[in-house]
């Protein structure tokens, strides 16, 4: 387990080093006039030129990239060339609201697919349908119009909650709480209607196990058997499309964190791409990249322990 | 043994642990009570530093924390602030400040002449996209610790004003070297910057500066400032009453706005229209004719393109100078009625009856669709028009390079005649990419530089009418610029600028 652990983290530095080098060429090859970018209609030539120059972008793309990457190593990631913050700090002070955001949404979305998966798989008949219905529905109708409908609705209209902000859980939980229902609830509904079919399937196939008729036949409650032994079983798969739905919700929380104005990595990956802010795009390129190493070994050290039999000795 | 619910617990568990670790602004609601006031901006801070600061959008930002050297009134009029009083020598190159001696920075450091000379010298030489604003500025220097001297390499007609903007702001000396300059302002301005409560790009927290000189320009205790980056988030935090005062971003949700209950209070800043720029004919020799060029201005129909760019919300013009300005004749716009039939005529006296073929920049930025507008009007005459699709910040590039002999752009109407002239129309303006070199024209920029008042007041109306008639733009419309403000809050629009100056957005009554 520790040799699989190691190889999957240095294949993981690797392919960070991967997806940030042609990240970083790409978007310096197209990068245009950087200073005029950042300074706008108003700036003249002569200052544009000593922002290029300050900024050091007139000088050639491989030097500037293994610049880059010498501070990177030692956690330097530069400063933002819009908000003059330096790019740690813009993110991190972020990581934390998207990841609120994003883990409640995967909570939320894994129990609830769960217990309607579940449901489907062993009512069938009407029930299967409705889940069925609801999953299409679910997948089809995209995470922002659910978010525009959901603020208008319990926000505008109701006024159960803001449309905008975030409220820090140190300062208040449930004002915490109230700030991050609709985001989670908006980027649940995608991600439950994915794990359902996945969670329906797997317990409809686990059911027609030899030994879940053994188990059966040995007395066993119906409640038991689903809950103890067959969701186990069902438990791998489900799990793995969670994983994809957890990197896919960090996506997601782009448009929704948009919306309500929520000041998390989405908000300034939409502002940072927009405006080509290349030391902050590349930051997030690399924490981002290595959430999701992370999250994928986790899920699959998580599937061993669930499931023996895919135990990596 | 797996357990379901205690995995679900220590899911859940972590979650907490992870997003209760660090801190994060709240878009709280406002409230009205004359306590805290919150606004809604379209425009996080880019920097901090009095030395790289922004304005228009960015000006609420920088009045919370800084002073500037004189004070603009809502019209544009020039007042004290730290500098009392303010005289030129006779050809104009010489100001001298008289300043304030009761003025400390917030971090007890005095405000003295020293500080303004280090302060003016810093601006001209960073990287403000305002620096030019002193350009002319040779040298600061303090006599003693309330007079502070300018010395100009010529005359600046509008250097007081620039005094009331970014080019004024004062910061302190102390500050000037630390590693925190761009995002901790350290000023002498009405309000701290609470750096605990700030979420940089997102929501910044603004406290009273207890020892502050003018407590008549403190108007609440907190000052909020919440970014939004789109209209649709704009819109929700409005109508859900998270805001006091907000600039708005799309006039189509104007009626939405008024409905909650909001007070909009239109402002034009800006003039929408072509740049036709190619005036000697390098990249497109037919624009080289006046001919033409006044055939580009008869080609549209302004009202439409009112309609099509900005939702009917603004007033069609002909010319580019403001209302405002001495220099702006109402009658020049009734120049260009529209009128196809003789923009076709002008073209065939000018040599192309068949019209001529022209390529221009196009961008999604300025509504994909309104281009089709644009091509449509001017196939209509007779030119064929070919767009180059290209980034909006490329598009500013190729602008200010010369790169489109016409191009459709929106520019500011600034608030001296003399600020305009050299934002678009002289020879060495950002806005005159071709570097059009016409004697008239510098002729008559000439006197609005160094001419007395009365002698600028006419050279402004000369240079408006002959630009109008040579066809050196093809001006649309102003397009209206709303702010809103609830109930509970007053304010009045500060001419030249897109944002009210912050001490003029009050409680009620």
């Amino acid at each position: 387990m520790l040799r699989f652990t190691v190889r999957r983290l240095v294949s993981g530095v690797i392919l960070l080093f991967v997806i940030s080098s042609v990240a970083f060429l790409l978007l310096n090859l197209g990068a245009g006039d950087v200073g005029r970018r950042i300074l706008g209609p108003a700036a003249t030539a002569d200052t544009v030129a000593l922002k290029n120059e300050q900024l050091g972008v007139s000088e050639p793309v491989i030097g500037r990239y293994f610049d880059w990457l010498g501070h990177a190593l030692t956690g330097d990631f530069g400063t933002s060339w819009f908000t003059s913050q330096s790019v740690e700090q813009a993110i991190f002070s972020r990581l934390a609201v998207t990841l609120s955001i994003v883990i409640g949404a995967t909570v939320v979305s894994g129990v609830i697919a769960t217990v309607l998966g579940v449901w489907a798989a062993r009512r069938r008949g009407w029930a299967d349908k409705l889940v069925q219905v609801i999953a299409v529905l679910g997948f089809a109708i995209p995470g922002f119009l659910i978010a525009i409908f959901l603020v208008n609705v319990f926000a505008l209209n109701l006024h159960w909650f803001k449309p905008t902000g975030y409220v820090q859980m140190s300062a208040s939980f449930t004002g915490w709480l109230s700030s991050v229902t609709l985001p989670i609830a908006a980027l649940s509904i995608g991600a439950i209607a994915a794990i359902v079919q996945q969670v329906r399937g797997s317990v409809i196939d686990a059911q027609r196990q030899d030994w879940v008729r053994t188990l059966r036949s040995r007395g066993l409650s119906e409640n038991r058997i689903v809950y103890k032994h067959v969701l186990r079983n069902a438990g791998g798969p489900a799990l793995a499309v969670l994983a994809v739905q957890f990197i896919g919700l960090v996506g997601g929380a782009v448009i929704v964190e948009q919306i309500f104005a929520i000041p998390g990595l989405g908000q300034i990956s939409v502002s940072a791409t927009a405006q080509g802010d290349v030391p902050l795009v590349m930051g997030l390129v690399v924490v981002v990249g290595a959430l999701v190493v992370i999250v994928n070994l986790l899920i699959d050290l998580i599937q061993g322990f669930l499931n023996p039999k895919v135990r990596v000795s | 043994m797996f357990h379901w619910k205690k995995a679900v617990v220590i899911l859940t568990a972590a979650a907490l642990a992870l997003t209760g670790c660090t801190a994060a602004g709240s878009a709280d609601s406002a409230d009205s009570s004359g306590g805290t006031l919150t606004l809604g901006l379209i425009t996080p801070v880019s920097s901090f530093s009095a030395q790289g600061a922004n304005w228009a959008n960015q000006s609420p930002y920088m009045q919370a924390v800084y002073d500037s050297l004189l004070k603009a009134d809502a019209d544009g009029t020039i007042e004290p602030n730290l500098a009392t009083e303010w005289s030129y020598n006779d050809d104009n190159t010489v100001l001298t400040l008289t300043l304030r001696d009761d003025v400390k920075f917030t971090d007890g450091t005095p405000f003295n002449a020293d500080a303004a000379a280090q302060n003016l010298i810093r601006f001209r030489d960073g990287t403000s996209p305002n620096a030019s604003f002193l350009v002319n500025l040779a040298d600061a220097k303090a006599i003693d610790d309330t007079h502070v001297e300018l010395t100009l390499s010529a005359p600046d007609p509008a250097m007081l004003t620039y005094l009331t903007q970014n080019a004024g702001l004062q910061e302190s000396p102390a500050a000037f070297s630390s590693a925190d300059v761009e995002t901790v302002p350290v000023g002498s301005g009405p309000y701290t910057l609470n750096v605990g409560e700030t979420v940089a790009g997102n929501s910044y927290v603004f406290d009273k500066n207890p020892d502050y000189w003018n407590p008549d320009d403190q108007h609440y205790d907190k000052v909020v400032m919440n970014y939004y980056a789109d209209s649709t988030s704009l819109l929700n935090a409005i109508q859900g009453g998270q805001v006091n005062a907000s600039t708005t971003i799309d006039n189509t949700t104007l009626d939405q706005i008024s409905a909650a209950g909001y007070t909009l209070s239109p402002i034009e800043n800006n003039w929408w229209g072509l740049i036709i720029g190619d005036r000697d004919g390098t990249l497109s020799p037919p624009i080289a004719d006046p001919k033409v060029r006044q055939a580009l201005n008869y080609a549209f129909d302004r009202n439409a393109m009112l309609q099509a760019f900005a939702d009917g919300n603004g007033t069609v013009t002909e010319q580019i100078f403001p209302t405002t300005s001495p220099s702006y004749d109402e009658s020049l716009n009734e120049t260009y009625d529209y009128d196809p039939a003789k923009a076709k005529e002008l073209l065939a006296e000018a040599g192309y009856p068949d019209g001529f073929d022209l390529t221009m920049p196009s961008s999604a930025g300025f509504g994909a669709s309104n281009f089709a507008l644009i091509q449509q009007q001017l196939a209509d005459v007779g030119i064929r028009v070919t767009f180059e699709d290209l980034q909006v910040n490329d598009y500013i590039t190729a602008l200010v390079s010369g790169k489109y002999p016409v191009a459709l752009m929106a520019l500011q109407l600034d608030p001296t005649d003399w600020q305009l002239a050299q934002f678009s129309i002289d020879k060495s303006a950002t806005f005159n990419g071709f570097h059009t070199d016409d004697p008239t024209v510098q002729g008559y920029i000439t006197q609005l530089q160094t001419g007395t008042q009365e002698e600028a007041e006419t050279a402004g109306k000369e240079l408006n009418k002959y630009i109008v008639e040579q066809g050196w733009f093809a001006p649309w419309f102003r397009p209206e610029l709303n702010f809103v403000s609830d109930a509970n809050t007053d304010l009045t629009v500060q001419v030249g600028n897109s944002y009210p100056y912050l001490w003029n957005i009050t409680p009620k009554g």
